[in-house]
């Protein structure tokens, strides 16, 4: 448990894109497959998810339909946009020049 | 953007089916999680609690989602002003308290405003206006004088900076007719003059440049506003024809409605009119009443046509000295010329009137804290079951919006009622060119005064409600922990209510002050039971002068013999007004000077008794008589300034001088008496050089007729009015008015203004002392129980007393120290309104902190004697 990582501010925008951009999902769907993908290091406040499911579609970066679940129960399944995908393109370039860079600054350990 | 709107729409629209799905999403996950760890082996409860732990507040995520479709805000506000609504109709007292206080701010700022927009913002309505600019000439010798014609005529066809000009020369006339003569005023103007303003006639046709030259026939424009009155507002009106003077003159159209002029226009004439029978239209040397407008050239600024004008004056000087010397030009912005002097009031008025809305933002704050010390233990368990911070702040601002709005409104109606009052402010003159009212700016101005007064007000209280611990506020219910901030809040509002309130007093105090000065001035002549009535004889059986002084002298004659008149004369000028004739005159054996500097005094022409009836004080020699007449020798009176001036050291009676620069074509006067100087240009100008001439020796047709009555002169009128009617059934009288009127319109503007600074003032001294009383009377009752105990140990009622008398002190000690602080800095600001005395004037200063401490410590006494009457018994008890 004390090897988990508090996720920092406005990566899960990110996470959930990338998730998306896989196949549709809904949102109880993401959350496992961020941890599975994460190998269980990062955790998601499983609350916060939501808000963000729903600030992404605002923003038309992703967009909801009712399906069945693979359970056959009604689920709200989430499926990504072409504005979202490339939004994914730029926030994955960005998130990766920021890591190199502060990986160089704290330079091999 | 357009599928962001069309989400929040449909969420804003669809809102049930919304949340009903948001209900379905999150309790598919609940289901799945649990399942979940069911199937990894934990009971039912373990589950549950994990889950919880792991998801976090239910509520809370349904509020951030929603929050994320923002379209939250619209409908919390909604559910914020329908909770401030009940929340406010909960408490009435308070919810009264504050609204009326806002209502008087916001009621008073509006009123101002709608002044200060009619008479200096508002754009004035001609095309470009802020291109226009009006020239007159200047002379050293008396400042600001009318442009001689020809000097006009060169200015324009000279001039690079102004792509147009035109001369606009008051005029009057006497128009018979109806019922009553009247008389009228008009504007002779070149023909370019509508076109350039941008203004066209609404009916007829305007001025052709023909009719710029002399011999033009004689047509008028008809104002809208006389169009309406005169001739029933009927079309048929063009082409018929009017008497004005003696002459008839036909009507070519009708001016726009919104045309207004610096001064009444009733017709407009061509200038072509004008020049047929003024010798001003050719003599240079005759500065008549005109002015000039321009419209300055595209991308040309006003300093660099003033350099212009400045250097064609010169020119003109050096080619023309007779006329000319010592003339320079002066340019100014025609709105400026439309604002009049009313300019600083408006702002000192304006200013004050906002510092009155902070003291009221300052009380309504200090309500809303008050409450909020009431409200403290509501706040914390919303914050405990999940509000957010941002949430409460919201919900207090629209409680503070609700407050604001509503006292807003009230205020709109108060100043609605309370405009025509506060443009009484603004003299005649000035108000006519203007247009003073509610409008839609005026509107906007009292919108954003709500919006800051809901920030000024209920920001505080709003971020102070949440800044409190929630555990020890539910723990304590809210009397500890946040209520030392609160109450230092609270006494460093009052702090600044006093502060504000004694700003406000010494302005009053100041202008009070100059008040009384001005009027206590040596007016030099006593305006108590005098009538004024002005005629101008303007027909062509005027035209050779004995028919005029006989007018006149049949006039005098009959209403000396009525019964209660003391005394009668007629003048051409009476003390107070500016409107005088000037001209140079020779002393005779003076050296010449230079054209441009010889004495140019005003010249009064006046009839025997004049000084008489004004009570003007004759230093030496003897007034006029009867038998200063046309065929005897010529007389003058001088004031005593041109005899100190002209005459130092010697006596000026028996010395001769004559009108004009040229001895050699002298008529000389020989001067009879000195009369005191009279405050003839307001009570607050130095006296200039004057001359007076008997009226039997320079005949004037405009004249203004004084009557001294031994009761109440006003009485007089109709008999006076009978008297003239039966003399000329077509003679016009017009302002008519007592000299006590005169001398109270002179200062109207700062009577006004001192009397709004001192309702203002008196407003923010109650608001203050509210202020002060809300602060003390809370700080006590919260008290009690610490008074309790100390009464219990032992201390004495005056100990306690003047325990909470302090607290008072501290207040009104701090703010009386700032308040005076910025004064100095301030009242600087109202220099151009104060006569004779300083702004930093210390009894003024001192007497406004007195009243201000006095009041103050009547605000903190009501409340700390509350004290004397607590029972430790009781008090301790109580907890």
């Amino acid at each position: 448990m004390n090897d988990r990582v508090e996720l920092p501010q406005g990566t899960l925008d990110l996470l959930i894109l990338r998730t998306l951009a896989l196949e549709p999902q809904h949102g109880w769907g993401i959350s496992e497959r961020v941890e599975q993908m994460s190998s269980d290091v990062l955790c998601i406040q499983q609350g916060s998810l939501y808000p963000a499911l729903h600030r992404l579609e605002r923003r038309g970066w992703i967009k909801a339909n009712w399906g069945t679940s693979d359970n056959n129960r009604r689920a709200k399944y989430y499926h990504l946009t072409r504005s979202g995908r490339q939004r994914l393109a730029t926030e994955k370039d960005s998130w990766q020049k920021l890591t190199a860079a502060v990986a160089q600054v704290l330079g091999p350990a | 953007m357009l599928s962001d709107l069309f989400f929040r729409l449909r969420a804003l629209f669809r809102r049930g089916t919304m949340e009903s799905e948001l209900e379905d999403e999150l309790r598919f996950h609940s289901e799945r999680q649990l399942e979940k760890y069911l199937k990894a082996g934990l009971s039912r409860g373990e589950a549950l609690r994990r889950f919880r732990m792991e998801f976090g507040g239910i509520e809370q995520v349904r509020e951030d989602c929603r929050d994320a479709r923002s379209v939250s805000l619209v409908e919390t506000m909604a559910q914020d002003l329908r909770y401030g609504w009940r929340t406010l109709l909960k408490s009435p007292g308070f919810a009264a308290a504050a609204l009326f206080t806002l209502a008087l701010g916001i009621g008073a700022n509006t009123a101002i405003f709608s002044v200060v927009y009619g008479i200096l913002l508002r754009p004035l309505p001609f095309r470009d206006a802020s291109h226009l600019v009006l020239l007159n000439e200047t002379t050293p010798r008396v400042g600001d004088v009318s442009v001689s014609y020809p000097n006009f005529q060169d200015w324009r066809s000279q001039s690079h900076s102004f792509a147009e000009m035109a001369a606009v020369n008051p005029v009057k006339f006497n128009m018979a007719g109806s019922n009553q003569p009247e008389n009228i005023g008009g504007l002779a103007v070149s023909p370019n003059f509508l076109p350039m303003m941008g203004m066209r006639p609404v009916m007829g046709r305007g001025f052709t440049p023909d009719e710029e030259k002399a011999g033009a026939a004689p047509v008028v424009l008809l104002s809208y506003a006389l169009w309406q009155s005169r001739f029933g507002a009927d079309r048929s009106a063009i082409g018929q024809m009017i008497r004005l003077d003696s002459q008839t003159v036909t009507i070519v159209g009708v001016l726009p409605q919104d045309f207004r002029w610096v001064e009444k226009c009733d017709v407009m004439e061509p200038m072509g009119v004008w020049a047929t029978h003024n010798d001003s239209a050719t003599n240079r040397a005759d500065r008549v009443d005109g002015l000039v407008l321009g419209r300055l050239a595209a991308g040309v600024r006003m300093e660099q046509a003033r350099a212009e004008m400045e250097t064609l004056a010169a020119g003109l000087a050096r080619a023309y000295p007779e006329a000319n010397d010592q003339f320079g030009v002066n340019l100014r912005a025609l709105r400026e010329a439309f604002s009049g002097d009313v300019r600083p009031a408006m702002l000192v008025l304006l200013g004050a009137a906002i510092f009155v809305l902070l003291v009221a933002c300052a009380n309504v704050a200090n309500l809303f804290l008050m409450r909020g010390a009431g409200r403290a233990k509501e706040m914390a368990l919303r914050i405990a079951i999940g509000a957010s911070r941002g949430r409460i702040v919201r919900q207090i601002l629209t409680e503070s919006f609700l407050v604001a709005l509503l006292g807003g409104v009230a205020g709109v109606c108060l100043a609605i009622a309370g405009i025509p009052a506060i443009a009484r402010l603004i003299p005649p003159d000035t108000l006519a060119g203007a247009n003073v009212g509610m409008n839609g700016a005026v509107l906007l101005f009292s919108a954003a005064v709500v919006v800051l007064s809901m920030f000024v007000f209920g920001l505080a209280p709003a971020l102070h409600a949440t800044s409190g611990d929630v555990q020890l506020e539910l723990k304590e219910g809210g009397k500890t922990t946040s209520a030392g901030a609160r109450n230092r809040l609270r006494g460093l509002l009052a702090t600044s209510e006093v502060a504000l309130a004694l700003v406000l007093l010494v302005g009053a105090g100041l202008m009070m002050k100059s008040l009384y000065r001005l009027l206590a001035v040596d007016s030099g002549f006593r305006s108590e039971h005098v009538l004024k009535l002005e005629m101008d004889l303007r027909t062509s059986q005027y035209d050779k002068d004995p028919a005029v002084i006989a007018f006149w002298q049949q006039t005098l004659d009959r209403v000396r013999a009525l019964p209660g008149v003391e005394s009668a004369a007629v003048g051409t000028a009476i003390p107070l007004t500016d409107n005088h004739n000037r001209t140079d005159i020779t002393v005779e054996g003076m050296p010449l000077p230079k054209p441009g500097s010889f004495p140019h005094p005003d010249i009064h022409i006046v009839s025997p008794d004049y000084e008489k009836t004004l009570e003007i004080r004759l230093l030496r020699g003897r007034g006029f008589r009867h038998a200063d007449q046309e065929n005897v020798p010529r007389v003058a009176m001088v004031n005593a300034t041109l005899a100190q001036r002209l005459f130092p050291g010697t006596d000026p009676i028996g010395k001769r001088f004559s009108f004009g620069n040229e001895p050699a074509r002298a008529t000389w006067m020989t001067i009879v008496g000195v009369l005191a100087d009279t405050k003839m240009y307001g009570l607050a100008n130095p006296a200039r050089l004057e001359v007076y001439v008997p009226f039997r020796q320079a005949a004037s047709n405009g004249m203004v007729l004084l009557v001294k009555s031994g009761q109440e002169p006003t009485a007089l009128v109709s008999a006076i009015r009978g008297i003239v009617a039966s003399i000329d059934q077509e003679q016009p009288i017009f302002r008519i008015a007592t000299m006590q009127e005169v001398v109270n319109a002179s200062v109207s503007t700062r009577r006004i203004t001192l009397i709004l600074l001192g309702l203002f003032s008196g407003l923010a001294l109650m608001l203050a002392a509210i202020g002060i009383y809300g602060v003390i009377s809370y700080s006590v009752a919260q008290r009690e129980r610490e008074i309790g105990i100390r009464m219990a140990l032992g201390a004495r009622r005056g100990d306690v007393l003047r325990l909470v008398l302090a607290q008072g002190g501290k207040i009104s000690v701090a703010g009386i120290v700032i308040g005076t602080t910025a004064s100095i800095g301030l009242t600087r600001l109202m220099m151009k309104l104060l006569y004779s005395v300083s702004p930093i004037d210390p009894a003024t200063f001192t007497a406004a902190a007195f009243v201000l401490a006095l009041i103050a410590m009547v605000a903190c006494y009501i409340p700390a004697r509350r004290t004397l009457g607590v029972d430790p018994l009781i008090a301790l008890r109580h907890e």
